[in-house]
């Protein structure tokens, strides 16, 4: 058990690294730290992919010495899927800061249970 | 190749392309190039459809140079075909009637970038009904949710914007979920596309390799899916989100977002991973569960709300669980029900916010149960809306959701081990559905006492307009709802054989 | 469609005419007009309808699925029920131009009475389950603002009692109806059932649990216990014709409905000695009974009589629950008799309490001076619901007794027989004090003031005549009525 987590140790990290995003993004209360959980939970899955498109004793698919068998090089598809997932991941981070930074103007706060609480209370203040 | 076949693609490329373009265009010009796009595309969705029923087949388009398995796919069949027109037909409807609300609520500078989100929301919308390629669809989820999320924000109301970091936090728990199954899927298969993953899954299957692998493929895509799609008990979000965003987005968030999830979770089911793999795990009985569970536990908290919106909301929970217990009967009946019912619960949902806007606003802009008293007597279309949707809802005759409920109720009593829990549930159901749209209705309709005037009722009442004379956009809409409604109610025999056949050329 | 056209147009033309007069503006300022209108609706619709039985036959409106279509037929059920309900309703419209004079918004009362009318006559010619379940929440819907027309506290409440007790009802029949659509492979009515042997086999448990379902959940409209609730909450709420309406006819839906799935669908071979008739002859005989004595004990008039009503329609189901011709015979006299003579005593009832302001039976006291017209008519219809000869209840409550010790239902050929003299006895206690203290004022005067006014008008007074008389007449009469119900009862037993 321990010799295939450690050979497979790039996924190992990886899915250990998702739980922890994930498990920040869920419960801590700083909108900072979840978008910082965020982050780690899709950087944990590119690792992944990546890590799945090695293959041992290869390099990477840039066409030197003019060797052109497809068995000298990597597979070049997870980084493709890895460069999409960055972009993707970079635009939620934007729109999510963009967010946090309205709701600490507006509210004072960063604690998302506490901006609840005060959105609730306005709420009821209104009716 | 005949030219209808390039429609998908069109599609899709014009939505997005005028979304493009409306970010250097003034808000009413936005607004016109949307609603011209979103009608073209539903007429050249229509169109795929037609031609699809007509050929009795499926097929699959290529994009780009690249054959499968190495290039990306679209594929169109009758199901995607109808799917994608109704969605287009339910957006432009929505669009139409909250036109004026939309003028209102967003600042004159931004308004074209809400027209912006719109044509986004709709170009993902397509994107996730047409695609056969697994990333692609990770990426249009992606896109889906930002332009939620602009949709929600767009009123910057400060709840508006704690509802919609909380959309976010729970849309991107679930968009990681799914990215990390389809991650392990690729690794698994080998495969990105849709058809030859399926080829590979029945190889593992009948292999025996990887059987824990692929359940927990299948456990982390459908928690994915499931979380962002609203299903109890991952819904806390939806009552805040529905019901504080501006009138056109609450229609499109609650009528179209969560149903391309679900499309997109009963796509994966039958085109990567097999009826047969699916419904040999018991998730679907856990996705059974969950439904149920919704059903009934949303009614309740709807009944506990004094809200008109957020009772509302509260009814999306109940009917999104509605579809995922067809989902998890697991049967071919079962699935057609479900989506019968994604059909009438866009439409459905969308006439009762639509419509209830037109009530909130001749009751001095607020919501609650108090103000809204009698409000039928004073924007008489937008009550008799309100009263269509909400028999709809409870399973009158004649409407949709009875259809949807005859659909549920036959296909459970398929099922001999789910068939006496779903008919309980879907009784219980019923009953507290009637209790909390017809005690509303019917407040709508009463009178004001004479004798329950007090003097700071009588000068709210000297503040609010004599009669609400709403747009002829807003008339247009509810009454074309109404009648899709009522089409779906009677002639539900054609859409439900189109269903079937869609369902069974899916794969 | 195909079929008779005409069979549509009693169910169509009075809905149309009822959203005629819901929208006309000049009839909402003039509620005499509103309703004279309706009354002259109403008698046009008689034609219709009697237009409509006479030609008989059958028509497919519309087909909703592959398997499902709404259908309409004649026959001798149908028959009955239409002319017993449009007749009624046409004297309650009559009556109502003159009660309702004390009533605001007697247009949108009268409208949504036409268009009831129209439901129920739909329910009268359907001829599948799924027709008859979609009339019957149609009419559900459509009665509710009859219910809800005063809008007090009162009325709102009884109102959604009501709605939430028949929505709760038709949902528990239609477990019932998609189990059947489920074994069978049509759901229209035919004579003595269309259930197969095969088609129930291996479910039987399953099968009597639905048809279970199916009776209590039509019941509730009946007003069966134990889900009767919303009858007595209902009936002093809403305005006298509504009241007349709702416990002349339409708890006699429920009932309909109750016949067209025993007799028509299952079969009553099929329940005959199985756990389900036996639960239901106990309800019924516990609702007979307990109906009764609420009423006894009841001092609100209206209320009182709506317990009446529980306990007179739980006669017709015990009749009904019986499974024997003379009893089903009896059931459906009863059906006819109770109509009218609930009809009439309710118009009474209003009468009484625009007369002398009053809602109490013990402040309703020493009318026979001044209304001698409307309490010698009291007279005839309690003694005629009590089951005294000649009047007609007499004949349809022999009809019950004999049905019941012919049947063979064990202890209860005599337990039925019993029970029905139990509630003759208390109907007598809870009808006949008015009389007597109307008639033969002796001793103090009345806690209340005495009447106001005298007889009332003819608008009202004609109805409550016709329906007295009727009751009367056909309890001396009752050969022509009696041999059309034996051959429906041998088309079905």
């Amino acid at each position: 058990m321990t010799r295939l987590l450690s050979v497979n140790m790039e996924a190992t990290v990886a899915v250990i690294l998702f739980g922890v995003g994930f498990t920040m993004l869920l419960l801590h209360r700083n909108l900072i730290k979840k978008i910082m959980g965020m982050n780690i939970m899709d950087t944990a899955v590119y690792l992944f992919l990546a890590a799945k498109g090695y293959i041992d004793g290869r390099t990477a698919p840039i066409v030197v010495d003019g060797i052109q068998e497809t068995s000298a090089y990597i597979n070049p598809v997870p980084s493709g899927l890895v460069l999409t997932g960055i972009v993707v991941s970079v635009s939620t981070t934007a729109l999510m800061l963009a967010l946090t930074k309205r709701l600490y103007e507006q509210y004072g706060s960063l604690d998302l249970d506490e901006i609840l609480i005060l959105a609730k209370e306005e709420e009821e203040k209104r009716t | 190749m005949s030219i209808v076949q390039n429609f998908p693609f069109f599609s899709i490329i014009l939505a997005m392309f005028s979304g493009i373009v409306s970010s250097i265009l003034p808000g009413k010009r936005a607004r016109n190039v949307s609603l011209i796009m979103i009608a073209a595309t539903t007429a050249l969705s229509f169109a795929v459809l037609c031609f699809c029923i007509r050929t009795g087949e499926s097929y699959t388009y290529m994009m780009g140079h690249f054959p499968a398995p190495w290039g990306n796919e679209i594929r169109a069949g009758v199901l995607e075909g109808l799917t994608a027109s109704m969605f287009g037909v339910v957006m432009f409807l929505s669009v139409l009637g909250g036109v004026n609300y939309t003028a209102s609520d967003v600042e004159r500078s931004k308004l074209n970038l809400f027209y912006i989100m719109i044509d986004l929301m709709l170009s993902s919308l397509l994107a996730l009904v047409y695609t056969n390629d697994l990333f692609t669809a990770y990426v249009f989820v992606e896109i889906n949710t930002i332009a939620g999320c602009g949709l929600i924000m767009i009123r910057q109301k400060r709840k508006s914007m704690s509802a919609a970091i909380r959309y976010m936090i729970m849309s991107q728990l679930g968009s990681g979920l799914f990215l990390i199954g389809l991650s392990m899927l690729y690794d698994v298969t080998g495969h990105l596309l849709m058809s030859p993953a399926r080829e590979s899954v029945a190889r593992i299957m009948a292999g025996e390799s990887y059987v824990i692998p692929m359940l927990v493929i299948l456990a982390v895509i459908s928690v994915g899916l499931a979380i962002k799609s609203g299903l109890y008990p991952f819904h806390y979000w939806i009552p805040d989100t529905y019901g504080y965003a501006t009138p056109t987005a609450s229609a499109v968030l609650s009528g179209l977002v969560s149903k391309g999830y679900i499309f997109l979770l009963i796509k994966i089911f039958y085109r990567v991973l097999g009826e047969n793999f699916v419904i040999g795990s018991h998730l679907i009985n856990v996705l059974y569960c969950f439904g149920v569970a919704g059903m009934v536990m949303g009614s309740v908290h709807a009944i506990a709300e004094k809200d008109a919106r957020r009772m509302i909301a509260y009814s999306s929970v109940a009917q999104i669980g509605y579809i995922y217990m067809g989902i998890g009967l697991g049967t071919e009946q079962g699935m057609v029900a479900a989506v019968f019912h994604i059909f009438t619960h866009s439409i459905t949902k969308a006439l009762l916010f639509i419509s209830a806007v037109g009530l909130y606003e001749v009751s001095g802009g607020r919501t609650d149960y108090h103000s809204l008293r009698g409000a039928a007597y004073r924007n008489s279309l937008a009550g008799i809306g309100f009263a269509v949707g909400s028999l709809s809802m409870v399973g009158f005759p004649m409407l949709s959701g009875f259809i949807s409920k005859l659909l549920f109720a036959a296909s459970a009593l398929r099922c001999p081990g789910k068939m006496l829990p779903t008919i309980i549930v879907l009784a219980v159901s019923t009953t507290l559905n009637a209790v909390y749209f017809l005690r509303l209705v019917i407040t709508l309709y009463s009178r004001q006492q004479g004798s329950e005037k007090d003097p700071e009722g009588e000068a709210k009442e000297r503040k609010r307009p004599a009669s609400g004379k709403s747009s002829w956009m807003l008339r247009l809409s509810i009454l074309c709802l109404i009648g899709l409604n009522l089409f779906l109610g009677l002639m539900s025999r054609p859409v439900i054989q189109a269903i079937t056949d869609g369902l069974a050329m899916f794969d | 469609m195909e079929g008779q056209i005409i069979l549509l147009l009693p169910i169509v033309y009075p809905i149309l005419a009822g959203m005629l007069v819901l929208s006309g503006k000049g009839l909402r300022e003039n509620g005499r007009l509103a309703s004279l209108v309706t009354a002259a609706a109403l008698a046009v619709q008689l034609v219709f309808v009697a237009a409509a039985l006479a030609r008989g036959g059958s028509l497919t409106i519309w087909k909703l699925t592959d398997t499902i279509s709404l259908t309409l037929r004649v026959d001798g059920v149908s028959r009955l029920f239409a002319a017993l309900t449009c007749g009624v309703w046409l004297l309650g419209a009559v009556y109502s131009v003159s009660y309702l004079s004390h009533e605001a918004r007697v247009s949108r009362f009268c409208g949504f009475y036409l268009i009831v009318e129209g439901a129920l006559t739909g329910l009268d010619f359907s001829a599948d389950l799924i027709t008859m379940y979609v009339f019957f929440e149609m009419m559900t819907l459509t009665s509710l603002p009859l219910v809800l027309h005063e809008q007090s506290r009162e009325a709102v409440r009884a109102g959604m009692k009501y709605l939430f007790y028949s929505v709760a009802g038709a949902f528990m029949a239609l477990f019932g109806i998609l189990f059947l659509a489920g074994v069978s492979s049509g759901l229209a009515f035919s004579g003595g059932g269309i259930l197969t042997d095969a088609a129930v086999s291996g479910k039987e448990g399953l099968f009597k649990l639905a048809a279970f379902c199916m009776i209590l959940g039509f019941g509730v409209k009946a007003g069966m216990f134990p889900l009767h609730g919303w009858l007595p909450a209902a009936h002093p709420a809403a305005p006298a014709p509504a009241s007349a309406v709702l416990s002349g006819l339409i708890t006699k839906s429920g009932v309909l409905a109750i016949i067209r799935v025993v007799y028509f669908i299952i079969g009553a071979e099929r329940l005959r000695g199985s756990w389900v008739q036996y639960v239901w002859i106990v309800l019924a005989l516990l609702t007979v009974v307990m109906g009764s004595m609420l009423a006894y004990r009841e001092p609100l008039l209206k209320k009182r009589l709506a317990y009446s009503t529980v306990s007179q329609v739980s006669y017709i189901l015990f009749g009904l629950s019986l499974l024997q011709p003379t009893a089903f015979v009896g059931a459906l006299s009863h059906i006819v008799f109770h109509s009218m003579i609930k009809n009439a005593l309710f118009f009474i009832a209003g009468a009484f309490i625009v007369a002398t302001g009053k809602t109490r039976v013990k402040e309703i006291q020493r009318l026979g001076g001044a209304l001698p017209l409307t309490l010698g008519c009291y007279t005839i219809a309690s003694l005629a619901l009590v089951g005294i000869p000649p009047a007609s209840g007499f004949v349809s409550k022999w009809y019950l007794a004999a049905g019941a010790l012919a049947s063979d239902t064990g202890a209860f050929r005599f337990i039925g027989p019993a029970a029905l003299l139990v509630s003759a006895l208390l109907t007598a206690g809870y009808l006949l004090p008015l009389t007597i203290s109307g008639f033969f004022p002796g001793g103090e005067p009345a806690a209340g003031g005495a009447a106001k006014s005298g007889d009332p008008s003819w608008w009202m007074l004609i109805p409550i005549a016709v329906l007295t008389a009727c009751s009367l007449f056909l309890g001396c009469f009752p050969g022509p009525l009696l041999s059309a119900l034996e051959s429906i009862a041998a088309s079905v037993l």
